[in-house]
């Protein structure tokens, strides 16, 4: 198991970060990295727990879908939500998110993402491939963990 | 497919680059292959020994090969553990770290002006 954990502090209330995290109008807005859109149509969310969670980002460039499902856990608005991913259709990269909505005060929210996965299935097939080992980007990585 | 915690090959990746000294053995490595006495005069602070210390748990994780035949037996930097964890950090920190990025924009949007339909999707 690995675990990964991004935190950010947004000039926002934690209600309206909330939101954005949890209504599939405003996950369209802004989930997935530039260069990818999550389609609204693709966006099912069961916001309780047991309830179900699925959408699709595609590649831009491409037009590659990439599905994506999981289970709601944990329900605590506006403070905590936890999710279980289904993970790669290879198998790898199930696992567990956690995110929490901190109040820093009425305007300002921290945000922290903390993933629990286990991708060793993942590596595996990956290596099975033949990843390049793109080492530049890890040296130029690790240096800013450093710095 | 059971979770092996801890164990797994990526878990003893990612503790062996847990730690600056060895992070930095590492980038010194990957412009070539060095000797201890090499990599501890990269760290005045640190002792010969301890940097030994180091260079074993980047052995063990696989990270680190040792010359055999020459005296000074000098460590060469393997990357193909760097290419697993490259390749999880690849998945998930860009996408995580993007998409925080776009959230960040959209709640700046969304208190300074009207949220934009839900089929405009941004940057198109």
């Amino acid at each position: 198991m690995v675990e990964l954990e991004f935190v950010r502090t947004y000039a926002a209330p934690r209600q309206l970060v909330w939101d954005a995290w949890t209504d599939p109008d405003q996950i369209a807005q802004w989930w997935g990295p530039r260069g990818i859109t999550t389609p609204r149509e693709s966006i099912e969310l069961d916001l309780r727990p047991g309830g179900r969670m699925a959408f699709e980002m595609v590649d831009d460039a491409t037009g590659i879908r990439y599905p994506n499902s999981g289970t709601i856990l944990e329900v605590e608005p506006p403070a905590r939500l936890v999710w279980s991913d289904d993970g790669f259709p290879d198998g790898g990269g199930k696992g567990t998110a956690t995110v929490t909505f901190t109040e820093v005060d009425a305007s300002t929210t921290t945000l922290t993402v903390h993933l629990l996965a286990d991708f060793s299935e993942t590596v595996r097939a990956g290596a099975e491939q033949g990843w390049g080992t793109q080492l530049d980007k890890l040296v130029e990585y690790l240096a800013a963990v450093q710095a | 497919m059971q979770a092996a915690a801890g164990d797994d090959a990526l878990s003893v990746t990612f503790g062996a680059l847990a730690d600056p000294t060895r992070r930095t053995m590492l980038a010194r490595l990957s412009e070539g292959d060095a000797t201890v006495n090499e990599l501890a005069a990269l760290f005045p602070a640190i002792s010969v020994q301890a940097v030994s210390k180091h260079l074993k748990v980047l052995e063990r994780a696989g990270l680190v090969t040792r010359g055999r035949s020459a005296q000074q037996r000098p460590a060469h930097l393997r990357t193909a553990p760097l290419a697993d964890v490259n390749a999880w950090l690849e998945h998930y920190s860009h996408f995580y770290e993007g998409s925080l990025d776009r959230l960040g924009e959209h709640l700046a949007r969304l208190q300074g002006q009207p949220l934009p339909p839900p089929t405009d999707p941004e940057g198109s």
